[in-house]
This record gives structure tokens, sequence and C-alpha cells, in this order.
């Protein structure tokens, strides 16, 4: 891995693609940011897990999948899914509890969705993502429709019985699964080295004979092109294929976690390794921006996300009616 | 605008936190996310960040009692909003 602080190589790629990854960084970063307060004014209830410092690896990996492709996400979930094209209205509205979010309002922070943006529910249970996207990814194969599945969890799943079950059958059925590890060096406040051995979590896929690599998480390019390979590699019948995205989690684990378990240096350290200060720093020094345009790109988001916030509160709550609707048994 | 700032939602599992030490003053300056409280809930010591800009009018809530979820613990004044 670079260190964390390494210049991002940006020169392979145009300006207009750079801004795109931009902005949808700080797109996440502000609706999280936004959620935060709004969750500190009592606007709204229910805790939160917010993936702020984790921006790159949602969008580094959504940017190499195709909209058809589909993705399955965990209870640190908007930043993936504002990455895989859901809007911030339905997200926002979904948040209020309002019936016209993207799961009627059924589903809350942990539960964001989008089956026609390839985002199957996010899934609450550690792990619970990965038995899943084996299986959808062997639906793939068997109905040779091109498509990937990537799937997205945290260092904690490593653990889990789930993990190792799904993570073998994608590999004995060769399926187009991309796993991503965003290794965040934390599972609520255990360190990732307390439930593990091994030096990484690539060397423990390796010994499901997958493919897998530890990549600086926060460097949005690095993890774009590790995911483009890994993707093509799926496509073209040499799947699955892992990801380990070193990062950090830099906000408590939900909304009502002080987090001192986590020592002030390495926070401190992490901070400083900012995935979108690192891309703005890369453009301006490109001349592809100016800190100005940087700014307004920030400046425009947030308004949008403030008028969004007005027209959550003003959205429909699901009905009594509604308690019969999307039941399966 | 005078901007009342309630109590979050930061227990655990009660509806109550103990309010520790004020972080900032009556008449200071403080941002949005500036950690201006610190308390101590069911699980944890922590600090409160302000969810609006401003200067701070009034604390409401006194150190080393106990608050409510939801109950005003500060007037701070802002400039729009
Ligand atoms: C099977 C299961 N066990 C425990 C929990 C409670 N839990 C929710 S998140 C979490 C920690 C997950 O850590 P990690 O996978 O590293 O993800 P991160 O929070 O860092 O994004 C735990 C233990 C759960 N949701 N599911
Ligand atoms: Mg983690």
């Amino acid at each position: 891995m670079n260190s964390p602080q390494a210049k991002i190589d940006i020169d392979s790629y145009e300006a207009g693609f750079l801004l795109g990854l931009y902005e949808c960084m700080v797109q996440i970063r502000e609706f999280e940011e936004g959620v935060k307060f709004l969750f500190l004014e009592g606007t709204m209830p229910g805790t939160i897990h917010q993936c702020q410092g984790q921006e790159a690896c949602a969008v580094g990996v959504c940017t190499a999948l195709e909209p058809t492709d589909w993705i399955t996400s965990t209870f640190r979930g908007h930043g993936h899914a504002l990455a895989k094209g859901l809007s911030v209205d339905e997200m926002l509205f979904e948040l209020f509890g309002a019936a016209t979010g993207c799961a009627g309002g059924k589903g809350g922070s942990m539960h964001m969705v989008n089956m026609d943006k390839g985002m199957i529910p996010s899934i609450a249970i550690v792990a619970g993502g990965v038995p899943v996207a084996a299986g959808m990814a062997l639906a793939f194969k068997m109905q040779q429709t091109g498509q990937v599945a990537a799937c997205f969890f945290g260092d904690g799943a490593i653990a889990e019985g789930a993990f190792h079950e799904g993570v073998n059958m994608a590999a004995i059925w060769d399926v187009p699964v991309v796993f991503i590890c965003e290794n965040n060096q934390y599972g609520a406040s255990t360190h990732v080295s307390k439930v593990m051995r091994a030096a990484t979590i690539a060397e423990r896929l390796s010994s499901y004979g997958i493919d897998g690599r530890r990549i600086d998480g926060n460097d949005v390019i690095a993890v774009y092109e590790a995911a483009r390979r890994a993707v093509d590699d799926c496509r073209a019948g040499r799947g699955p294929a892992f990801l380990e995205l070193m990062t950090y989690r830099r906000t408590g684990h939900s909304r009502r976690d002080a987090c001192h378990y986590q020592p002030k240096p390495e926070r401190e350290q992490w901070l400083e390794n900012d995935p979108i200060v690192r891309l703005g720093q890369a453009l301006i020094e490109a001349g592809h921006a100016t800190t100005e345009e940087l700014d307004a790109v920030r400046k425009h988001i947030l308004t949008s996300f403030d008028d969004a916030v007005e027209r959550a509160k003003a959205q429909p709550q699901p009905t009594l009616a509604d308690l019969t609707t999307h039941v399966l048994a | 605008m005078l901007y009342k700032f309630k109590m979050p939602d930061l227990s655990t599992t009660g509806d109550e936190v103990d309010v520790k030490q004020w972080l900032v003053n009556v008449g200071d300056r403080i941002t949005r996310g500036q950690a201006i409280l610190e308390i101590e809930t069911d699980k944890a010591v922590m600090e409160v960040e302000s969810p609006v800009e401003g200067v701070l009018r009034e604390w409401v809530a006194q150190p080393d009692t106990t608050v409510g979820v939801g109950t005003i613990i500060a007037h701070i004044e802002t400039a729009g909003r």
C-alpha cells in the first residue's frame, strides 16, 4: 500500500471524469454531514452508521461498474447507494420514514435500495451480503447475462461463518463477483488485529483461491483501477475477485459511539489522509480546477441538500394500509 | 435568529444524560460541528457538537445535572435559518 499521503496519480484521466469522481465523493460527505446535523437537531430520529472518510471506496468501485451490475451493501451504506446512482431525495425521504422513500419508508438508513439501479436492499447483518452476492453472481453466470455483482462488507465480516461459506461457494463456482472489504480497521470497538492473526485480509482470500490485493482505499484512482481490473476479470469469466481497501472509520460506529477506543495519534493521522482533499489537491496541481471551483461544487451540493431536506419534511408518511403491503408471509 | 438547541438523542438505552461541563462560554462564536458540551451517557463520556453556526447566548443546561433527551440545553444566535 502507498503511504497514506501518497500523491494520487491522475495523469491517465480526463478532467471531466476526475471532476465526476470528486463531485460524487463530496456528495457522499455532505449527505453524511447533513444527516449528522439533522440527527443533532433532533429532526431525524434513530441511529445512523456513517461513512465519512471512506468515500473513495464507494466511488472508486461503483464507477468501475456498469449501471446493469448489482451491489450488496451494509448498515453503512449511504455512500454505496449514492455512488450507485440513488438520488439524495429517495434516500433522504427514506431516512425521514416517508412513503416516497426508496424502501417506502419501511427500511430506514440501513436498508437503502433501488432495484432499477442495481442495488438490492442493504443488509444490516454483518457478512449477510456475502452469500447473497455469491448467489446473484451464480445466476448471472448460469443465465449468461454478463453482469457482475459487487459485494461491500467491513473488516468485521471476515470472521463470520457466512463470509467463509459465501466466499468459498463463489470460488468453487467461479462466479462473477467482486468482494470488497472496506478495512476501516474497526468492527464497532474491536480493532481488526483482534479478530485476525494473518497480516492482511487479502491473504486469507488467497486460501480460497481468490486473488486479492491490498489497496490504498483513500486513493480513489487506485480503488477505481483495481476495481476495473477485478470487474473486467469477472466479466471475462475469471471471477471471483477480491479487493482489500485500507481506510479508516473516522466517525463513531454509530451516532451514539464516542469512539474513545481509537488512539488520538492514529485518528489524527487518518483525518489528514482525506480522500476528498487528496483528489482535490491533485486536480488543482494538474490545473483541472481551482480552489474556488472546487468550493463551488461543495456549495452547490450543500444548497441542493438543504432543498432536499425541505422536500423530505413535506413527504407523506406510510399509512395503516401500507402495513400489509410488501409483506411476503 | 435564536436557535434553541435541544439535547440530542445520544443515550444508548435511557432517555437522560448527565451534563459534565461546557466547552464554550456565553458570547463565544461557535461553528457548525464544534464540540460545545461534554456529557455522560449510559455508556460513555462524549462531546456534543453544535448543529448550527452562531454565537452562544445562554447555557440552559447546568454542569452536574441530568437532562432529558429533547430538553433545551442552549440558546445560540444564528445568522439565518
Ligand atoms: C451477524 C451480526 N453480528 C453482530 C451485529 C452487530 N454489528 C453491527 S455492525 C457491527 C460491526 C461491523 O464492523 P465492520 O464489518 O468492520 O463494518 P464497519 O462498521 O467498520 O463499517 C456489529 C458487530 C450484526 N449486525 N450482525
Ligand atoms: Mg470495520
